[in-house]
C-alpha cells in the first residue's frame, strides 16, 4: 500500500480481532435487536394474520391489505391521508428550497448578526412538534387567537377565518406550521454548503462576466446538490412520519372532516382507537406498507442524489 | 485471551441484566394474595370523565367508609384518548380492576377479546334496570351481560331562560314557533344555536335532536333493523335536510368552532340554545352556576313521522371487570354497589347524571325537566345504539358527512347514501 | 416522528472523508447598497415570523386569560406567575418534568455508551459481518420504526415494563443507536491507525487503547451525539402516549396533551405549560449552539 494512497486506506485499519470486535458490538446489537429489529419483523408478520382483539387467528395471506383498499372507511381514508402526506412533503420542500435557501443565501452574504439570525431561525426546530402544534392551534383560534386579531387590526378582515375549521385551509395550516418549524435546518445546512464553496470559483465566474443569477444557477446551485439531496431525504421521511403536529392541530380524527388526516394518524386510530376486532391486522398492514414505501423511496432518493453528484464532479 | 473472554462474559451479563433487571417491577395492583385477604384491597377504577374526578372521589369515600380495608383509586383520562388507553390497558398488564367501558357496539371488541368478566347472576339489582339500558352492556354474540350501566343520556335542546325572557320568547311547541324563536334571536344579534361542529361526534347527536321526530324514532329503528327501510328513506333524508336548514342559526363558519368553544359560547351568554346530551348539565352547572337553564324537545317539523316530539337517549358509561384483575371478589362487591339505589342517588345528586338504577329522585330542576320530557316520549339515539357494531361506525360516518353538509360539500341525500353504504359493509338486517 | 433527524450517509460520509477548504468569510462589499438593505429587511421579517409565536407564548403565559380574551396580543403589564404555579403544581408539570429528565438523560447515556463501543468496532475491524451489522444499524435511520409499536408494546408488557420509565429508557436507548453509531464511527475512522499501533507498542490492550487513546479524541463527536439525541427524546410524544398509562410516569409531551384536555379554556395556564416544556431546550441550545450547528450539518462547516 503506497503512502500516497487515499485517506480511506489509511483510515480503515484492522486493530481489533473479530472476537474483541464482537464484544464491543454486543451491547448495541442486543439492544437494537430486542427493541427495534424484533418488533419491526414481528409487526410485518402481524399483518398477514386475522386478529380478534389480541388473539391471533388464521393466516390470512393478504386479506388485511385487500381490506385497506376495498373496505370502508379505509378505502377512502388511505388515499386521503396519503395525499396529505404528499402535500406535506411537497409543501415543505417548496418552502425549504425557496424560503430556506433564500434565507441561507442572504445570511451567507451577511457580515454581522449571522449567528443571531441562525439562532432565531433554528429555534422553532428545537421546540417539540407537539408544543408547536398546540401553540399554533391557540394562535389560530377563531375566538381569541392573535392571528385573526392582527388581520382585523390591519384591515384584512376578510382574510380572518377559522383556519383550522375549514378543510380548504386546515391542511395548509399543517403544511405551513411544519415548514415553519423545519426551515432552520435547510438554512443551516445550505449555509454550511455555501460556506464550503471555494471563493475562487465564484470569483472566476464573476470575472467571466456572469450575472449574479447566472453565477448562482450555474456555479452555486450545482454545488448545493448534495445538501439538497440530504434535505430531500429528511423532508421526505419527516413528512411521511408526521404525527405530532397534525395530532395537535386536528386531533386523532384529522378534523375537520378528515382534512388534516395523515397516515400515521390513520395507523394510530386503527390500532388503538377504532375498537375494531381486527385492529391489529389492519393497522399492521398500514404499518407494513409505510415501512416499504418510506424505506424504498428514501433509499431511492439517496441513490439518485449520489448519481447526480457523481455526474457533477 | 482469558481477559477478553471475561469481558465478553461481563458484557453479556451486563446487557442481560439491563433487559431483565426491571422485569420484576410489575405495576402495582398485581401483587398476589390480595384476593384472599379481603381486608386490604386497592381497586383501580378508570373512566373518561376527567371533569368528575373530585365528585367520584367523594362518592368512593362513601363506599370506602362502608367497606373498611377497600381503597378505590379513581383515575380519569381524556375522553378523546380513552379508547386507546383502554385498548392498551386491557391488553397489557397495567390495566384497571374496574374500567368504565363504552356501551353497545364499542363494548364488543373487549368482550370478544375476553378482556371482561361476565357478570350475569353475580350482581343483584341488575334485573331492576330497564332492558333498553342493559342492552348497552350485553355481548352481541353470547348474549351475556358484562357491565353495570351507569347512566342514561337524554338528548335535547338546552336554552338560556334569561336570554329567552329578554327577547320575549317562549319555549316553542310547534315547528313554526321554533323557527320564529331562532329568527327573533338572529334579528336581535344573539347566536341562536351554539354547536361545536369541529368535533364531529356532536353532529349525529344534533341530527337526532332535530330530526328524530321527523324520521320517526323507534318506529324507524325497527324498520331499519328488519330491512324494510334504509337510511336512504325519504323521511331520514328529510331529517338530515333539517340539519342543513339550521345552519343559518349557528355561528358563521360553525365547522371551525370546537365543542368546548361552543360550551363557552352558551355558558357565557353569547348563544341562546345548546343542543346536547344530559351529560352537559354537570358541565354547565360548574362553568356557570348562576345561569338559568331549561330544556325542551324540539317540536315536530311538518310531515313528521312521529306523533309527538321525542327525546332520543342511550345508555352511557358501563362499569365492567377486567378479566385480568386479581381482585375480582372485591370488584364484584363494588359492582354490586353500583347497582344499588344508594349509588344511583349519588350519581343523580353528585354527578348530575340520570342513573341507570330505577327509583332515583332528581331534585335538580334542569334534570327533572329533561327527565320528565324523556319519560313522556322516548326514542333511541339510533346510530349510537344500533350502528356501532362494525367498521365504519355509523356515528363516525354521519359525523363527517354532516360536517361536509355544513361546509356545503354534501347534500342530505348524499350524506344519507354514504351512511347507508358505510354501515352496509357490516350490517345485515334481521327479519 | 423526531423533530431532529440526523443527516444521512450520502452527505456526511462524503464530507467527513474528503478534506474541505475552510469556509472563508464572504467577500466584503463596499458601502451600503439597496441590495443589502432589502436583504437585511427580509431577514428581519422572517426572524419575526420565526420568533413571534414563541415570544407570544412566553409573554401570554404571564397574562391572565381575561386579558387575552379582550386583547390577544399585549405586553404583560402586570406580569403574573400564578399560571406557572398552577401548571407546575396543580397540573403536575413537576412530575412530568422530572420524568422527562430521567428518561432523556438515562436513554441518551445508554445509547451513547453502547454506540461508542460499537462504532469503535466498526471503525477498527474489517469483515463482512461487521459491515453487515453497520448497514443494519444505518437502515434504522430510514425506517419508520415507530410503526412497530404494537409488538413492542406486547414485548414490554411481557417484561413487566409497561407504564414504567424503564420501557422508555430502553426503547429510546435502542432508537439512538443508528444515528449515534453513524456519527461516532465516522469520527473514529478519521483517527489515524498509527495511534493504535503506537498504543500497542506500549503494551496497551484493545480496551485500554479505546478508553485511554480514542475516547478522549472523539469528545466533540460525543457532545454532538448527546445533544442530538437529547432533543428528539425530550420532544417525543408517540412512545409515551402508548407505553405509559400511569399518570405518575407521564413525560412532558403526553402530560401536555392531558393538560390540554383538562385546561382547554384556561389559556394562561396552557401558555405557561408550553413554555415550561420548551425552556430546557432553549437552555440546551444556548449552552451548545456550536454542537447543534455542527451536528445539524454533520461536519460540513468544519
Amino acid at each position: 500500500m503506497s503512502v500516497t494512497n487515499t485517506r480511506r486506506s489509511r483510515h480503515i485499519g484492522i486493530t481489533l480481532s473479530k472476537r474483541t470486535g464482537l464484544v464491543f458490538i454486543l451491547p448495541a446489537l442486543i439492544l437494537f435487536t430486542v427493541f427495534v429489529l424484533y418488533p419491526l419483523l414481528t409487526a410485518l408478520s402481524y399483518s398477514f394474520f386475522n386478529w380478534t382483539g389480541i388473539v391471533r387467528g388464521d393466516f390470512s395471506v393478504l386479506d388485511n391489505y385487500v381490506t385497506l383498499f376495498t373496505k370502508l372507511p379505509y378505502r377512502d381514508q388511505v388515499p386521503n391521508a396519503f395525499f396529505h402526506n404528499v402535500l406535506l412533503f411537497v409543501g415543505a420542500m417548496v418552502f425549504q428550497n425557496t424560503v430556506g435557501l433564500g434565507l441561507a443565501v442572504l445570511l451567507h452574504r451577511l457580515k454581522r448578526f449571522k449567528r443571531f439570525f441562525q439562532t432565531i431561525f433554528t429555534l422553532p426546530y428545537l421546540v417539540s412538534p407537539l408544543v408547536v402544534g398546540y401553540l399554533w392551534s391557540l394562535m389560530l383560534s377563531p375566538l381569541f387567537g392573535p392571528v385573526n386579531f392582527i388581520l382585523k387590526a390591519v384591515g384584512l378582515e376578510e382574510f380572518a377565518q377559522p383556519w383550522l375549521g375549514n378543510p380548504a385551509t386546515a391542511i395548509w395550516v399543517v403544511v405551513f406550521v411544519t415548514a415553519w418549524q423545519w426551515v432552520g435546518f435547510p438554512v443551516l445546512l445550505y449555509g454550511a454548503a455555501l460556506g464550503g464553496i471555494p471563493q475562487e470559483i465564484e470569483e472566476a465566474a464573476s470575472l467571466d462576466g456572469a450575472s449574479s443569477w447566472q453565477r448562482f444557477r450555474e456555479v452555486t446551485f450545482p454545488l448545493l446538490t448534495p445538501a439538497i439531496g440530504t434535505v430531500s431525504v429528511l423532508t421526505f421521511i419527516g413528512a411521511m412520519e408526521a404525527f405530532a403536529i397534525p395530532y395537535a392541530l386536528g386531533g386523532s380524527q384529522g378534523s375537520p372532516a378528515g382534512a388534516t388526516d395523515v397516515l400515521s394518524l390513520l395507523f394510530y386510530r386503527t390500532a388503538f382507537e377504532s375498537g375494531a376486532s381486527n385492529a391489529i391486522g389492519t393497522s399492521s398492514a398500514i404499518a407494513t406498507l409505510l415501512f416499504v414505501f418510506i424505506f424504498g423511496v428514501a433509499v431511492f432518493i439517496t441513490w439518485f442524489m449520489r448519481k447526480a453528484e457523481r455526474k457533477l464532479y | 485471551m482469558r481477559r477478553k473472554l471475561l469481558t465478553l462474559a461481563a458484557f453479556a451479563a451486563g446487557s442481560a441484566m439491563l433487559l431483565s433487571g426491571c422485569a420484576p417491577s410489575a405495576p402495582a395492583g398485581t401483587g398476589a394474595d390480595s384476593s384472599d385477604s379481603a381486608d386490604d384491597v386497592t381497586l383501580k377504577v378508570w373512566s373518561w370523565r376527567t371533569e368528575d374526578i373530585e365528585k367520584y372521589n367523594s362518592i368512593f369515600d362513601v363506599y370506602e367508609k362502608e367497606n373498611p380495608g377497600v381503597t378505590v383509586e379513581f383515575e380519569a383520562f381524556q375522553n378523546t384518548e380513552y379508547n386507546q388507553i383502554l385498548t392498551t390497558g386491557l391488553a397489557g398488564s397495567d390495566g384497571p380492576d374496574i374500567p368504565m367501558v363504552r356501551a353497545y357496539g364499542q363494548l364488543q371488541p373487549n368482550i370478544v377479546a375476553g378482556q371482561l368478566e361476565p357478570i350475569d347472576g353475580k350482581v343483584d339489582g341488575l334485573d331492576e334496570i330497564a332492558p333498553s339500558v342493559i342492552a348497552g352492556a350485553v355481548g352481541k354474540e353470547d348474549g351475556k351481560t358484562y357491565a353495570v350501566p351507569l347512566a342514561t343520556q337524554t338528548l335535547q335542546m338546552f336554552y338560556n331562560k334569561d336570554i329567552f325572557k329578554e327577547n320575549d320568547l317562549e319555549v316553542p311547541t310547534t315547528w313554526k314557533e321554533f323557527v320564529a324563536v331562532n329568527e327573533t334571536l338572529l334579528a336581535n344579534d344573539v347566536t341562536p344555536i351554539a354547536l361545536g361542529a369541529k368535533d364531529d361526534w356532536i353532529l349525529p347527536i344534533f341530527a337526532d335532536i332535530i330530526g328524530s321526530g321527523r324520521y320517526g324514532g323507534s318506529e324507524f329503528e325497527k324498520k331499519v333493523l328488519d330491512g324494510s327501510a334504509t337510511f336512504e328513506d325519504p323521511d331520514y333524508v328529510a331529517s338530515l335536510q333539517l340539519v342543513e336548514d339550521m345552519k343559518k342559526y349557528m355561528t358563521p363558519d360553525v365547522v371551525g368552532v370546537s365543542y368546548t368553544d361552543s360550551q363557552i359560547q352558551f355558558t357565557s351568554g353569547q348563544a341562546a340554545q345548546f343542543p346536547g346530551g344530559s351529560f352537559e348539565i354537570a358541565t354547565f352547572s360548574t362553568q356557570a352556576p348562576d345561569m338559568n337553564i331549561g330544556s325542551y324537545q324540539v317540536p315536530l317539523p311538518p310531515k313528521a313521522v312521529a306523533e309527538a316530539p321525542v327525546t332520543p337517549a342511550y345508555a352511557d358509561g358501563n362499569f365492567a371487570i377486567n378479566s385480568k384483575s386479581p381482585n375480582k371478589e372485591a370488584a364484584f362487591k363494588l359492582l354490586n354497589w353500583f347497582a344499588t339505589p344508594e349509588f344511583g342517588q349519588l350519581v343523580a345528586d353528585d354527578l348530575n347524571q340520570f342513573s341507570a338504577v330505577p327509583g332515583v329522585e332528581y331534585s335538580d330542576k334542569v334534570m327533572a325537566e329533561a327527565w320528565d320530557n324523556y319519560e313522556k316520549s322516548k326514542a333511541p339515539y339510533l346510530l349510537l345504539v344500533n350502528f356501532r357494531y362494525g367498521e365504519p361506525l355509523g356515528t363516525a360516518v354521519l359525523g363527517q358527512q354532516v360536517q361536509k353538509m355544513l361546509l356545503g360539500e354534501q347534500d342530505a341525500a348524499g350524506a344519507a347514501s354514504t351512511l347507508q353504504t358505510g354501515i352496509s359493509q357490516w350490517f345485515t338486517p334481521t327479519k | 416522528m423526531a423533530s431532529i433527524t440526523p443527516v444521512l450517509p450520502t452527505e456526511a460520509d462524503r464530507i467527513l472523508e474528503e478534506p474541505r477548504l475552510d469556509a472563508r468569510p464572504p467577500k466584503r462589499r463596499r458601502g451600503f447598497s439597496l441590495k443589502d438593505a432589502t436583504a437585511s429587511t427580509l431577514l428581519w421579517v422572517y426572524a419575526l415570523i420565526s420568533i413571534a409565536p414563541l415570544v407570544l407564548m412566553v409573554s401570554n403565559s404571564f397574562r391572565t386569560t381575561q386579558e387575552m380574551a379582550s386583547n390577544p396580543i399585549g405586553f404583560p403589564i402586570a406580569p403574573t406567575f400564578s399560571s406557572y404555579q398552577k401548571a407546575w403544581v396543580t397540573a403536575s408539570f413537576e412530575t412530568y418534568f422530572v420524568n422527562s429528565i430521567v428518561v432523556t438523560v438515562a436513554s441518551v447515556v445508554l445509547s451513547t455508551v453502547v454506540s461508542l463501543l460499537a462504532a469503535y468496532a466498526f471503525a477498527r475491524t474489517k469483515s463482512k459481518l461487521f459491515a453487515a451489522i453497520e448497514a443494519l444499524f444505518l437502515s434504522g435511520l430510514m425506517l419508520p420504526v415507530y410503526l412497530a409499536i404494537l409488538p413492542l408494546f406486547f414485548l414490554l408488557d411481557s417484561l413487566g415494563m409497561i407504564s414504567n420509565l424503564w420501557s422508555l429508557i430502553l426503547v429510546y436507548g435502542a432508537l439512538g443507536i443508528p444515528f449515534s453509531t453513524f456519527v461516532l464511527a465516522s469520527f473514529f475512522r478519521q483517527l489515524p491507525i498509527e495511534l493504535d499501533e503506537a498504543a500497542r507498542l506500549d503494551g496497551a490492550g484493545s480496551f485500554t487503547t479505546f478508553f485511554r487513546v480514542h475516547l478522549p479524541l472523539v469528545r466533540p463527536a460525543i457532545a454532538t451525539v448527546v445533544v442530538f439525541r437529547f432533543v428528539p427524546v425530550w420532544n417525543d410524544f408517540f412512545y409515551p402516549l402508548i407505553l405509559i398509562r400511569d399518570q405518575n410516569a407521564y413525560t412532558l409531551p403526553v402530560g401536555i396533551t392531558r393538560f390540554f384536555g383538562e385546561y382547554q379554556t384556561d389559556w394562561a395556564t396552557l401558555f405557561a405549560g408550553l413554555t415550561l416544556a420548551t425552556i430546557p431546550l432553549v437552555v440546551l441550545f444556548l449552552l451548545a449552539t456550536k454542537q447543534i450547528v455542527s451536528g445539524l450539518t454533520a461536519g460540513m462547516s468544519k
